[in-house]
């Protein structure tokens, strides 16, 4: 009993850090441009491809594409802002339109160049960690602490930077923040990037651990918005509070009754904290 | 100048003659269009590119042979596909279309037992010739007068291919069956039961999962907590699949695989690794060793993206059948005319062999396709044939 309990809390806890990844980035760019970014879900799957690409097709070192792929998706993010977002700053609706169609379109393109089929990517490390009677994959252990460092980095940029410090102003009061020098159109793009670039981490750790086809996106898509509201939209701390009970929650129950309820009980855990705090776990 | 402008007046003139004389030639060739619903994108769509890459392929050597002739007219046929993503809701969208604008008469698909079960009344009612796919037993019933299932269920080879295993690995006893929760998969699972509790196995864990899901960890940690000596995949994507067998193996699960169901092992060797999917049992569509498979390969790259599943062998040649039964019955527009005369197409020489029209004990009309089925092993990352059922 006590190993079964061990295995459910490292399966959740290796979701959650990859469903907070997606949150996070999500909910940075609502915070910060009350854009609701459904494209992210299409962002990780690119991030996936260029992994399948390079790792794949090109025998690159899969660490330094993990780095690249999710630079690349932050400059991709910083331009669609520029570009696509900037036009539609303040108006919610239409910038949601917008993420729509590039959703529709990213998820083409991929279809167009690599087909419907499931790709698969050789795993960087394979093999079994044994803890008692335990069995932790190694890959998802490396992926589970990869991810933990790169939220632990985000939170130090976002707690001791001026730039982390100026985004979290704006997601008070961008009207205040400006008023004391800082420039929301530096820190749209950036936020935005940012958002990407977390995306894209979490597309190319995962790009091994499952297969990589253009509809991948929508799942961590999902769960990041069922995260997000859970947390609070637009906060931070509130997105690793919802990937925390979400990723346990859906282990809990997908292990000892079966996953189709782990889905519907861990919606009904959204429904209830919304019926009882509307703004979510952590939300203003 | 008088001359010379009567001269140019008969010029024109007979060039327009020319003109409307090359294109009433050119518009003999009349278009025939044969529509394809199934699963071209996601989960399941090697089996649905099967269905459309078949029919594209038959499709593709009649019009290279100057078309199909039909009576005394000739036909370059046109493949409409839609993608119904392996929803029931899509399929009966792209079927309306391919009824009400595309004006089809003989359809592929759908591919899911759930879009097959809500798109065949559409054929029915509307007369259309289909080909239709689906595992569940359901589809096809004594009232089926149009759809013929293009491919073996496990209705037809799972008895068989269990037996073999009862004979070849006698030490296994206990079994654990996961499938797609869906009409597919809950066929499969009732089908597979049947047949494994009537060989004496013992069914430990039936397990049920939503198609999109790709962490099995908490599933198969409940799984093996059951201790089976075999987990039985069934109809499960092969790309899913093998996902199921790299974790599970994982976890610690070193007994057999089975995969009495879709077909597909390159997908599920690439998804394991081939370590992992060593010794793997599979219901296989194909030997794909022989010179016509090759070909069959070869002719599926000009049409589709290679690589091609084995299941394109059932779709192409039922296509081909039905083309031949087009032509026997002497109309594309009547399709009584063309399901009497595919009836009487049987026994037909398909490409592995022969392939007759049955099914009346199980369903109630002679309308499921039987053909030779194989059951293979994965070696070394391949698929080797084991045995052979006609």
């Amino acid at each position: 009993m006590f190993e079964l309990a061990i295995k459910i809390v490292i399966n959740g806890l290796t979701s959650s850090l990859v469903y907070i990844l997606m949150a996070l980035g999500f909910t940075l760019i609502f915070g910060i441009m009350r854009v609701v970014n459904f494209a992210h879900g299409e962002l990780y799957m690119v991030a996936a491809f260029l992994v399948y690409v390079l790792v794949g097709s090109l025998g690159w070192n899969y660490y330094l594409v993990v780095v690249l792929a999710a630079i690349a998706m932050g400059l991709f993010g910083a331009v669609l802002e520029r570009v696509l977002f900037r036009p539609f700053i303040g108006r919610e609706l239409n910038g949601m339109i917008m993420a729509l169609a590039i959703s529709i379109t990213l998820q083409a393109t991929a279809f167009i160049l690599f087909g419907p089929d499931e790709h698969s990517v050789q795993r960087p490390i394979s093999g079994v960690i044994q803890l008692g009677a335990v069995m932790v994959p190694r890959d998802r252990l490396a992926v589970g602490l990869i991810a933990l460092l790169i939220l632990a980095v985000f939170y130090l940029f976002m707690r001791y930077t001026k730039v982390g410090l100026a985004m979290r102003a704006v997601v008070q009061d961008e009207e205040i923040a400006s008023i004391h020098g800082v420039r929301p159109k530096f820190i749209h793009p950036f936020a935005f990037g940012l958002g990407a670039m977390l995306a894209g981490f979490a597309g190319a750790l995962m790009a091994p651990i499952y297969t990589i086809y253009p509809y991948m996106g929508s799942q961590p898509m999902l769960k990041a918005f069922i995260v997000v509201i859970l947390g609070g939209l637009g906060s931070v701390p509130g997105a690793v509070l919802g990937g925390v009970v979400l990723g346990l929650s859906e282990s809990i129950f997908a292990t000892l009754i079966n996953t189709t309820v782990a889905t519907m009980i861990s919606f009904a855990i959204v429904v209830l904290i919304l019926l009882v705090k509307p703004t979510g776990l952590l939300g203003r | 100048m008088m001359k010379i402008m009567m001269q140019r007046t008969l010029l024109v003139l007979a060039s327009a003659i020319g003109f409307v004389w090359a294109a009433s030639t050119a518009a003999q060739v009349d278009t025939l269009k044969i529509g394809v619903v199934s699963a071209l994108s996601g989960p399941g769509s090697e089996w649905g590119l099967a269905q459309d890459g078949g029919m594209k392929i038959a499709a593709m050597e009649a019009n290279a042979k100057g078309g199909l002739k039909v009576g005394n007219k000739t036909y370059k046929i046109e493949v409409i596909s839609y993608d119904d993503q392996y929803k029931a809701a899509l399929s009966v969208s792209a079927a309306t279309r391919l009824i009400e604008q595309d004006k089809v008469k003989f359809v592929v698909g759908p591919l899911g037992s759930a879009a097959v079960l809500a798109v065949k009344p559409l054929w029915e009612k509307n007369k259309i010739f289909a080909i239709i796919g689906a595992y569940s037993e359901k589809v096809l019933d004594a009232d089926t007068k149009y759809s013929y299932r293009g491919y073996p269920t496990q209705t037809e080879f799972a008895g068989r291919i269990v037996e073999w295993l009862k004979k070849n690995k006698p030490a296994l006893k206990t079994v654990a069956q996961i499938e797609p929760n869906d009409e597919t998969g809950w066929s499969s699972n009732r089908l597979l039961k049947g047949q494994y509790d009537g060989a004496g196995y013992k069914i430990v864990s039936s397990e049920l999962f939503e198609r999109s899901l790709k962490d099995f960890q908490p599933v198969l940690t409940r799984v093996l907590a059951t201790k089976p000596d075999i987990i039985e995949l069934g109809t499960t994507p092969t790309g899913t699949a093998g996902l199921m067998v790299r974790q599970a193996r994982e976890l610690g699960f070193k007994g057999q695989f089975v995969k009495i169901g879709g077909p597909g092992v390159p997908q599920l060797v690439a998804a394991a690794g081939k370590e992992f999917a060593e010794g793997l049992i599979t219901y296989a569509a194909a030997d794909m060793t022989t010179k016509q498979y090759k070909d069959l390969e070869l002719q599926y790259a000009k049409v589709l993206k290679p690589p091609m599943n084995e299941f394109v062998v059932y779709f192409y040649d039922a296509a081909r059948m039905l083309l031949d039964a087009i032509q026997a019955a002497g109309t594309v527009d009547d399709t009584d005319k063309v399901r009497a005369a595919f009836e009487k197409m049987s026994p037909y020489n398909g490409i592995q062999g022969t392939i007759r029209l049955g099914g009346m004990k199980d369903y109630g009309a002679d309308h499921q396709m039987l053909t030779p089925v194989f059951i293979g092993v994965i070696k070394n990352g391949e698929q080797v044939i084991m045995g052979r059922m006609d």
